[in-house]
């Protein structure tokens, strides 16, 4: 699904020709911008990207490009796809006859008209808007392909401009004739339907979108898990493999498609329904373009085919393994420019038109090439994939062969007709029955209602007529996507063929209602006042926000908040780990909070363990107090030491204090006692120590209390007495 | 004696209410996870659940639980399994 936004394309212009060195951008210029003199560095890049939104002057330089350069842009133009491999266009360019492949692109490439798609980081430009590493040469970039290859890119309103170049493609129709095998394609057309005397068929162009739909509701229940290979684990392979509404046979089926539900995949990647996360493919977005029509829809599908990689017409899934080199986006793209050669009404057998890529297309004419690679592949892509895309028209032959044309929408998308209408006429087409089982007739349905379908009903059936189950869980779904009951119903008010069941509208009632009884805000921005009158004026003067309580309120989005009515005395951010903001004070058991650095976790956790003493938010301090009944609390709700120990620490920063691990762990230790003790002081430490020391009185202290204080049992101070005496110490009593 | 104060009075001279046009003082509390329920009963149920109650840091109001930082999917899940469809409101 390409970009289509002109400011896109510009800056992407501007980062790719700032990537230059000097020199090659001088080079580039020189043939772009062609200036007069020496202009500066930063004005070049800004007028070469200004290029870009100058009609007069890209028909300009178109004309100074050789006719085989001219044919690339037109062939990029035709595809509508601004991306492509390197590879695929040197391709085109040898199966239309030049025998350099190469040589155009690399003139495009100095000409300024095409550039190479390099990992341009952002936020990597200096202030003046230059890349850090400059690209010398084009040939530097080709020698270096990295592991997605060399893609380049030509925005599309230079590509735009080269359509209605003459590719120099034969009219397969006459080469058919010469060889006997004419149609005369003189029927009319008929849509899928068919109707009397008309032969042609064409599909209804839903039939991928239905299965995208499908598909990115398997992706929302479960994501797709793939390997590192880019493979999918055994378990979602097989899912995907036996998968019903992904590989279901279109009801006008004109042939088989290999790997139906891996095609769906890739087509889902690119139109980004599934996007890629750590490995695991995810439901996205449902294409924004699906609710601008039919036509919309199908012009991204169409521009997703040359970047179709992982799945091919001939051997199908190939996702997972390394490509040498893929041929069919170029070949696929020859397909369909041959078939616009076609005059009116002519039609032609899928089989001619891959004749002719196979000897033109350098792929195929390699001698290298092993048979197996040689298999037929172009019928199943004109009549299994692009006819149900809407982009040929089929008839079968008297002898019943497939015979094709392009479409009016095929025409359109090569850029060779005016865009046909598609638009459904008559969109009353679901019956809502009282089981909550919807069935969407196909004549009936559009993209828009498909997207809108998709997101509060499951898809359990697709044929002519389609069938869709209610559930809580898609209803669910579509309410967390910003539909409401009133959206819901709507819709299946405005396209139902009857009214819808009142017992449905109850169900859906109820659901919607369940969803309202619980809100998330997985990440909230919460206002704190200090009053409830200062919460009120806030509200007053415009906040819009839910309160929550007297002191509370939560917005959605901090941009909403006007700050300039606001004074911040504090802020918290929940996503970066606790502050330290407790200060304990010197009896170890009363905790002083600065309000201004607290947060409301810890005005929720001190509850557990500490009872309030005092403070308001006017003083901007708040205490509370360890006693022994708040930590009893604590203990019984399953508190423990460790936990207390890592609080202090995270939001003291200090240890626990001694007091408030006496508290909390009293009860657990060993009971203590009391004993009577005589105590001996004496004057001075010195004089400790050397009663300690000398053997005579050491055996006599039982400890030492203190620098001056020594315990004596009571049995041993006539002894005491004796020995201090022969030491010439007198006892005092 | 001096003459008691009328209402405008009052409301000029309170000291905790801004005149209007200053700066209201706040504080923010930014990237908060929290799940507001109808009603108390309902918080009760789901912090009954212990599961979940192992995620609940704390109540603010009897509606509104404070949930612990990153474990906001898991919560989800775990709403989701008890037969719940929480409204996720985004920023």
């Amino acid at each position: 699904m390409p970009v289509v936004d002109p400011a896109y394309w510009s800056e992407l212009q501007r980062h790719t020709l700032a990537s230059y060195d000097e020199a090659l951008l001088r080079q580039v210029a020189a043939r772009l911008v062609k200036p007069r003199n020496q202009w500066p560095i930063e004005d070049l890049v800004e007028r070469g990207a200004a290029v870009m939104s100058n009609p007069a002057v890209i028909d300009r330089r178109l004309e100074d490009l050789t006719p085989p350069a001219r044919r690339v842009l037109a062939l990029i133009g035709h595809s509508r796809q601004p991306y492509w491999n390197l590879g695929n266009l040197v391709e085109l360019t040898i199966a239309l006859g030049h025998g350099d492949g190469l040589q155009p692109v690399l003139e495009l490439l100095d000409a300024g008209l095409l550039y190479p798609h390099l990992k341009v980081v952002q936020g990597a430009a200096s202030s003046n808007g230059i890349a850090g590493k400059k690209l010398k040469s084009f040939e530097q970039w080709m020698a270096a392909p990295g592991p997605a290859g060399l893609v380049v890119f030509a925005p599309p309103s230079i590509a735009a401009r080269a359509i209605g170049e003459d590719l120099g493609l034969p009219d397969l129709s006459k080469d058919e004739e010469r060889a006997g095998s004419v149609s005369d394609g003189k029927a009319t057309v008929a849509d899928a339907s068919g109707s009397l005397g008309s032969s042609f068929q064409e599909a209804d162009g839903l039939e991928w979108l239905l299965r995208l739909a499908a598909l990115w509701q398997q992706a929302s229940a479960a994501p797709l898990r793939r390997t590192q290979q880019g493979e999918f684990f055994k378990r979602d392979f097989e899912r995907l493999q036996q998968d019903p509404l992904l590989n279901a046979v279109p009801p006008d089926r004109l042939a088989d498609v290999p790997d139906a539900a891996f095609l769906a995949i890739a087509l889902a990647e690119q139109e980004g329904i599934l996007a890629d996360s750590d490995g695991e493919l995810r439901a996205g977005q449902l294409p924004a373009s699906w609710n601008k029509g039919l036509a919309g829809a199908l012009e991204s599908l169409w521009s997703d085919l040359p970047r179709l990689t992982a799945w091919e017409p001939r051997e199908g899934w190939r996702g997972g393994e390394v490509q040498a080199g893929n041929p069919f986006p170029s070949a696929y793209l020859l397909a369909f420019l041959l078939l616009a050669r076609l005059p009116e009404e002519a039609t032609v057998k899928p089989e001619s038109i891959e004749q002719w890529i196979v000897a033109q297309h350098p792929y195929w004419t390699n001698e290298s090439l092993r048979p197996s690679q040689q298999k037929p592949w172009l019928e199943t892509f004109l009549l299994g994939v692009s006819y149900q895309l809407r982009l040929v028209q089929a008839v079968r032959d008297a002898d019943g062969a497939w015979r094709v044309r392009l479409s009016p929408t095929g025409r359109w998308l090569l850029g060779l007709g005016e865009a046909p209408n598609l638009e459904t006429v008559h969109t009353q087409t679901l019956l809502v029955q009282p089981n909550l089982q919807i069935v969407a007739y196909r004549q009936g349905l559009t993209s828009s209602l498909i997207a809108r379908l998709t997101q509060f009903a499951a898809w359990e059936g697709l044929g002519p007529a389609c069938t869709l189950q209610l559930q809580p869980e898609t209803v669910y779904r579509a309410l967390e996507m910003g539909q409401t009951f009133d959206s819901i119903r709507l819709t299946l008010e405005q396209h139902g063929t009857r009214g819808v069941p009142p017992a449905v509208l109850d169900s859906l009632r109820t659901w919607a209602n369940k969803r309202d009884r619980i809100t998330m805000y997985p990440s909230a921005t919460l206002l704190e006042f200090g009053s409830i009158e200062d919460l009120n004026e806030a509200l007053a003067r415009g906040l819009p926000a839910v309160r929550l309580s007297d002191r509370l309120l939560v917005v959605a989005s901090e941009e909403a908040i006007e700050f300039r009515h606001f004074r911040l005395t504090g802020t918290r951010d929940y996503a970066l780990p606790p502050e330290k903001c407790v200060n304990v004070e010197a009896d170890g058991v009363t905790l002083s909070v600065d309000l201004a650095r607290s947060d409301l976790l810890l005005e929720t956790e001190l509850p557990r363990f500490a009872e309030l003493i005092s403070g308001s938010p006017a003083s901007g301090r708040r205490q509370y107090r360890l006693t022994p009944a708040s930590l009893n609390a604590a203990r019984s709700t399953g508190m423990t030491l460790t936990t207390l120990e890592t609080w202090f620490h995270q939001r003291s920063g200090r240890p626990l204090p001694a007091a408030a691990r006496l508290l909390m762990t009293a009860g657990e230790s060993e009971a203590p006692r009391l004993r009577r003790h005589l105590v001996l002081h004496v004057a001075y430490e010195e004089l400790a120590d050397g009663l300690v020391q000398w053997p005579h009185t050491r055996e006599l202290i039982e400890e030492r209390l203190g620098p001056t204080a020594l315990v004596v049992a009571e049995e041993n101070v006539g002894p005491l007495r004796d020995r201090l005496k022969m030491a010439g110490i007198t006892l005092a009593e | 004696m001096p003459a008691p104060l009328d209402e405008d009075d009052v409301m000029l001279n309170d000291p905790l209410r801004p005149v209007s046009g200053a700066r209201i003082p706040v504080k923010l509390h930014r990237r908060v996870c929290l799940v507001q329920t109808e009603d108390a009963v309902l918080a009760e149920e789901l912090l009954a659940r212990k599961k979940l109650a192992q995620d609940v840091v704390g109540r603010l109001t009897d509606r509104v639980l404070l949930i612990r930082p990153g474990r906001v999917e898991i919560v989800i899940q775990e709403l989701q399994k008890m037969g719940h469809t929480p409204q996720i409101r985004n920023q």
